[in-house]
């Protein structure tokens, strides 16, 4: 479980502040709020990339600046918004990466990571992408790659930054309904910051707002509250 | 995993080529010599024996020296292109050498007995290559255009030339003969004796590499990847600098600028065996670029009665058409 209480998030200065809020596993927690106050610095932060400006994360009774780089790597994996494809790096060798806690230590892969490999392309539905260099995919290729790679990293906890920014109506239902299926089936906590609320919605999700009025993250119910937010 | 069976294959066939062209290297010259005279060379030695004498003291440390620093300063080029995800990277563009090359420069041409001695060379270039590899890392992190890092480390070498033109203005004929070859690059330069301690130097970073094969292979996604796998980004970067600083300064030391090799080699390597994955692009680096130093020694050795080329002019001859294919392929 990851515990935030009485923290300030920012880079230089301060952008919005959070009370008390947790994160829990087998839950797809979805963070919201306008562009540029904060949602991205917010999961760096989660990930121990950013340091709070003020106040402390803990995850699993451990505050986060504890754990080494590591440490953190083996219990949360990260998302990025937007993913670029490198020449030559087959999908296989690009889900291998994420398995780099597991692999040895010239990064050669055992049989429990090929299956790991496999069992996630299955889920994703990606097998057929195997041998492609990742500059040959789609942008919704690519995202669902790179949500592979996390999985396979094995975490506790996945944060992914606008994960559907750059899909289309098919893929950004498709993302939803996997994170949706691990985060049940896996006992994993997923917290994913993002504009598409409409989808999210019809998910059994939870939702978070960093409001405009007080800077601060709210655990909100329901889409009016969203409606009055950005009304306003 | 069908990439796995001819990537041993390429490498097989290269080894192999390393291996006729060196005997080939051995036993052809000036002077004929037979097989015999070879085997006692290596194994038998007798320094009455002009033939044995001509292979052990001449050609061995010569051919020596093209896979050493074939391989050296290819790999150091891959570890520049990834570092920097640069295509265009490489000890020579980025002026690393020109680390080396200034700190060479004031021991020839000053004549300040420390810089003279052997080990304060090879210590000296050493410490210019890892000084200016640090400065270029320092660089690229405010510095994130491509284009603008290459014309960075091509400006560091103009500053360098600078500096050691005012050096030669000011120094003695004996000096300055001795540095103007040196800075044409030359593999003739070491003797056999050298040989143990520069061998060593270069297993012993090459060992250092392969620690890094895993940290190189996420990099390639960038720096907040590999600090997300839970790497200490500044120390593996630190790391990377100086690997590429002992490779490069100790080649330089011994054999002067050698351009281009490290920035042509990688890009060959990533495009003949298809991959990322550095433990192959590692040994791939190490073969071909001994073999392509090999094959430039050869090709000296065949016109050297015509015409003596210096080394540095041969790889620039044919790396920087190289560079300009890579320039218009992948930054159009």
């Amino acid at each position: 479980m990851i515990t935030i209480k009485d923290i300030v998030i920012g880079f230089d200065n301060d952008l919005f502040a959070i009370d008390k809020v947790d994160f829990q596993k087998g839950k797809v927690h979805v963070v919201t709020g306008r562009n540029g106050i904060g949602k991205s610095a917010f999961l760096r932060t989660l990930t121990g990339i950013l340091e709070p400006i003020k106040g402390e994360i803990v995850l699993d009774k451990k505050p986060l600046g504890k754990y080494s780089n590591r440490e953190i790597s083996s219990k949360i994996s990260f998302v990025h918004s937007i993913q670029n494809g490198v020449s030559f790096l087959s999908v296989d060798a690009y889900l291998m990466l994420g398995r780099s806690n597991f692999t040895n230590m010239i990064g050669i892969a055992s049989e429990i990571d090929l299956k790991a490999i496999e069992k996630a392309k299955s889920i994703f539905g990606i097998d057929h992408l195997s041998q492609k260099y990742t500059n040959q995919l789609s942008s919704g290729e690519l995202q669902l790659c790179a949500i592979a790679k996390a999985y396979v990293q094995e975490t506790e906890f996945i944060l992914l930054d606008e994960p559907t920014a750059h899909l289309d109506y098919q893929n950004k239902k498709k993302v939803y309904e996997l994170l949706k299926q691990i985060s049940i089936d896996q006992n994993k906590g997923i917290i994913i910051s993002t504009h598409d609320l409409d989808l999210a919605f019809k998910f059994p999700f939870e939702f978070f707002l960093i409001k405009e009025s007080d800077l601060k993250l709210h655990k909100i119910d329901g889409f009016s509250a969203i409606e009055n937010e950005f009304n306003t | 995993m069908k990439g796995v069976k001819s990537h041993a294959i390429l490498l097989f066939s290269v080894l192999a080529g390393i291996f006729s062209l060196s005997l080939y290297g051995l036993l052809f010259g000036d002077i004929p010599t037979e097989f015999n005279d070879l085997y006692h060379a290596l194994l038998d030695y007798s320094d009455r024996e002009v033939n044995q004498v001509i292979i052990r003291e001449i050609r061995l440390p010569r051919i020596m020296m093209a896979i050493i620093s074939g391989a050296a300063l290819s790999v150091a080029g891959m570890l520049m292109q990834t570092l920097f995800q640069n295509p265009l990277a490489g000890p020579y563009v980025l002026g690393i050498n020109s680390g080396s090359s200034l700190m060479v420069a004031l021991g020839v041409l000053s004549g300040v007995g420390f810089f003279n001695s052997e080990l304060g060379l090879i210590g000296s270039a050493l410490l210019g290559a890892f000084v200016f590899g640090l400065f270029i890392l320092f660089t690229a992190s405010f510095l994130r255009n491509q284009i603008g890092l290459l014309l960075f480390g091509v400006m560091l070498g103009s500053f360098v030339s600078a500096i050691i033109t005012i050096l030669e203005a000011g120094s003695k004929a004996e000096a300055l003969k001795s540095f103007a070859l040196w800075s044409m690059g030359s593999l003739n330069n070491v003797t056999v004796e050298q040989i143990p301690i520069i061998l060593g130097v270069f297993i012993l970073t090459c060992f250092l590499t392969f620690f890094i094969v895993k940290p190189l292979n996420i990099l390639i996604l960038g720096e907040e990847e590999c600090r997300l796998m839970g790497y200490d980004i500044k120390k593996i970067r630190i790391l990377i600098v100086f690997i590429t600083a002992l490779f490069t300064g100790l080649i330089t030391a011994f054999c002067g600028p050698i351009a281009f090799v490290g920035l042509a080699v990688p890009n060959l390597t990533r495009m003949l065996f298809k991959t990322q994955n550095h433990m192959i692009l590692l040994l791939a680096n190490l073969l071909f670029g001994s073999f392509f130093l090999l094959i430039c020694d050869l090709t000296i050795q065949l016109f050297s009665d015509v015409l003596p080329i210096p080394i540095n002019a041969l790889t620039s001859l044919i790396g920087a058409p190289f560079v300009i294919y890579i320039l218009i392929r992948k930054l159009r």
